[in-house]
């Protein structure tokens, strides 16, 4: 049917236009933040959607802050760690997940997945006691270890659906070609595997760029705090003055980040990259 | 160039043996066939052989050496498996480096290795493309060029054939023998396909369920099958297969009786269940009884026949009166027929002109006629021949 006459115009319009509504809820507000960054401080209250006058004083004001940098260079910094150190580990347990045969594989999946499951805010108060007396609290590894918990599971699940899909057979051609099994893990496997581990990866960026309940709580200082929790501290110029500007700036400069890495991971992601390994 | 000795080879996963106490020698530069039907244990003989499967016990020797926990990098063999498995993200040239970088040779030495295969195997043109872009037997090419670039002790064929068409694989067939003569690389070959093993084999391995059965040279296999079920799986169409009895110096078979050369119903134990089997090609046309003196000449009514050109089968019925069926290994295939008749085929000269429906006077000499002894399945005739 489809493609076909009046049914497939149909068709066409039906997605076209549910997709156009779909993309239109999910920016509206991020213009609006973007147009509300770019007013100048009078015009701000001027509920008008396209600003009347551009003005980047609110980005010049954020950056003159030393708190901001800084908190920026916190949050590349420790979500960059957590992704790099939860894809990694999440490649090797995935793996052997997938590929070993040992009692209990199916139990530690689903014993992953309950950690996912556990709601943060429950170990919050625990964790800040904790980490106040091993000396994690306000600093890097104090935040990298809870994003790596609690993102760890789906690397793992993702991974793992993904090397499930790579034949068994391209890693034994690679050990009689002469092969360890960790060149033929490095050479084929994780080539093979690419996109599921820049899935992983965008999945698990995104969760520790964006996390505010754990920033919030476990740091104090710009030594470890991250931009969603520096931003909760932003001043305005007075005691009656919302430093909406100033906000909306800083969000849209986090935002650039996060929209470059999947962008940039995204191109990574073909589908179909296994095809021609095997059969006809 | 390599000589793979295998001492009671045995290989048990938990509870089932796959391999039982397999024990052969492939020599050095020989091509080296084994066959059986699926689930017969080759494709684990040969993992065990290339070091992806662990022996549970017996020992593997190549050269004299004992190799059986040795990493499969460190046999220096090659294998084509039947998925092909050459590397998605490579092109052809990167595929056939693959071992050769591992080997860490030279640039040059590698380029030049590459570049020879892939003019022995046609692949120059193809050297940088991708493996999606190539066909099913270009693909086939290419793992087995980046076998024989590695210039290993011994090559290991997995079903490389069983996932191209039929007339490709004719085509790779004879590619495959002319290369194996070309470089003289003992070669190991594993097949389910039993046209592949006679044509390709120097010596062929038959399994079934783990066991070897018998192990021979294709004309060996042939003439002298060890037991019903070598006889019934090497030959296409397959050998005929009818109950029979002993009186005497006569075999007795639901077509009728038949004398048998004096030393050989002189071996064969009286009142035993007996199999007797013929090949389609030894059943001859003979229109007078003079024309088939000393054989068995019968009537057959015609139920099909099948002209293939240069030659015509034709399949009959056989009543079973008197006798009781008979019972064949199941993974022959072969239709055991329902206890009161059985089908059997004669390869004959398309010019005789027979229609369906016809009867036809078919004549088979006694020295054609294999004997089994119809509990175990041995060859009672081979033991004395």
């Amino acid at each position: 049917m489809a493609g076909t006459g009046s049914a497939g115009r149909m068709e066409r319009l039906f997605w076209g236009v549910g997709s156009a509504i779909v993309v239109l809820y999910a920016l509206i507000p991020v213009a609006w933040l973007l147009s509300l960054s770019l007013k100048p401080g009078a015009d701000l209250g001027d509920r008008r959607f396209v600003p009347q006058a551009v003005s980047l004083e609110h980005y010049v004001a954020v950056f003159d802050d030393p708190q901001f940098p800084a908190a920026l260079w916190n949050s590349a910094g420790i979500a960059g760690i957590s992704t790099v150190a939860a894809v990694l580990l999440g490649m090797f347990a995935a793996y052997a997940i997938v590929r070993l045969q040992f009692p209990g594989r199916n139990l530690m999946l689903a014993a992953a997945l309950s950690v996912a499951m556990f709601p943060p805010v429950s170990i919050i108060g625990p964790l800040f006691n904790l980490w106040r007396t091993l000396g994690l609290y306000d600093t890097w590894a104090g935040l990298i270890l809870p994003y790596m918990t609690f993102t760890l599971p789906l690397a793992i699940w993702t991974l793992a659906a993904f090397f499930r899909e790579i034949p068994w057979d391209l890693e034994r051609a690679a050990r009689v070609d002469g092969a360890t099994p960790l060149q033929a893990f490095v050479h084929v496997i994780v080539p093979l595997a690419a996109p599921g581990v820049f899935t992983a990866a965008i999945l698990v960026f995104m969760f520790a760029w964006n996390d505010f309940l754990f920033a919030i709580s476990l740091t104090s200082t710009s030594d470890a705090r991250t931009v969603p929790a520096a931003i909760a501290f932003f001043t305005g110029s007075s005691l009656f003055e919302l430093p909406t500007g100033a906000i909306a700036a800083a969000s849209v400069v986090v935002t650039v980040p996060v929209i470059i890495v999947v962008l940039l991971f995204q191109r990574r992601i073909v589908a179909g990259l296994t095809a021609g390994a095997v059969k006809g | 160039m390599a000589e793979i000795e295998l001492r009671e080879v045995t290989r048990r996963f938990s509870g089932t043996t796959a391999v039982n106490r397999a024990s052969f020698t492939i020599h050095d530069g020989e091509f080296f066939i084994l066959v059986g039907p699926s689930g017969c244990g080759k494709s684990t003989l040969l993992n065990m052989i290339v070091g992806l499967e662990q022996v549970t016990s017996g020992e593997i020797r190549v050269n004299g050496e004992l190799v059986n926990d040795r990493d499969p990098r460190e046999r220096n063999m090659a294998m084509v498996f039947q998925s092909y498995a050459i590397y998605p993200h490579m092109t052809v040239r990167e595929n056939m480096a693959f071992p050769l970088k591992l080997a860490k040779l030279s640039r040059e030495e590698i380029d030049r290795r590459v570049e020879e295969a892939a003019v022995i195997l046609e692949l120059t043109p193809l050297l940088d493309r991708k493996p999606h872009a190539l066909s099913g037997g270009q693909r086939q090419r290419v793992a087995m060029g980046r076998a024989i670039v590695r210039e290993p002790s011994a090559f290991l064929l997995d079903e490389p054939l069983s996932n191209l068409d039929a007339k490709l694989r004719g085509q790779m067939r004879t590619e495959i023998a002319r290369l194996q003569r070309r470089l003289g690389t003992t070669t190991l070959y594993v097949t389910h396909d039993q046209t592949e093993a006679m044509t390709l084999g120097d010596r062929i391995a038959v399994l079934r369920g783990g066991d070897i059965q018998q192990i021979g040279t294709p004309r060996e296999l042939y003439e002298r099958p060890a037991n019903l079920f070598v006889a019934g799986f090497i030959g296409s169409p397959a050998m005929n297969f009818l109950p029979a009895r002993q009186a005497g110096s006569e075999l007795l078979l639901p077509l009728g009786s038949i004398t048998l050369p004096g030393e050989n119903a002189a071996t064969i134990p009286a009142d035993r269940e007996l199999v007797a089997g013929f090949r389609p090609e030894h059943l001859q046309v003979a229109a007078g009884q003079e024309e088939c003196a000393g054989g068995l000449r019968f009537e057959a009514q015609v139920e099909l026949l099948e002209w293939l050109g240069a030659e015509l089968f034709v399949h009959f019925e056989v009543n079973l009166a008197g006798f009781a069926g008979i019972a064949l290994p199941q993974e022959l295939g072969i239709e055991s027929g329902d206890g009161a008749r059985m089908m059997a085929v004669a390869r004959i000269d398309p010019a005789c002109g027979v229609e369906e429906g016809e009867t036809l006077a078919l004549c088979i000499r006694p020295e054609r006629i294999q004997l089994f002894d119809g509990r175990t399945g041995g060859n009672l005739r081979a033991e004395g021949a």
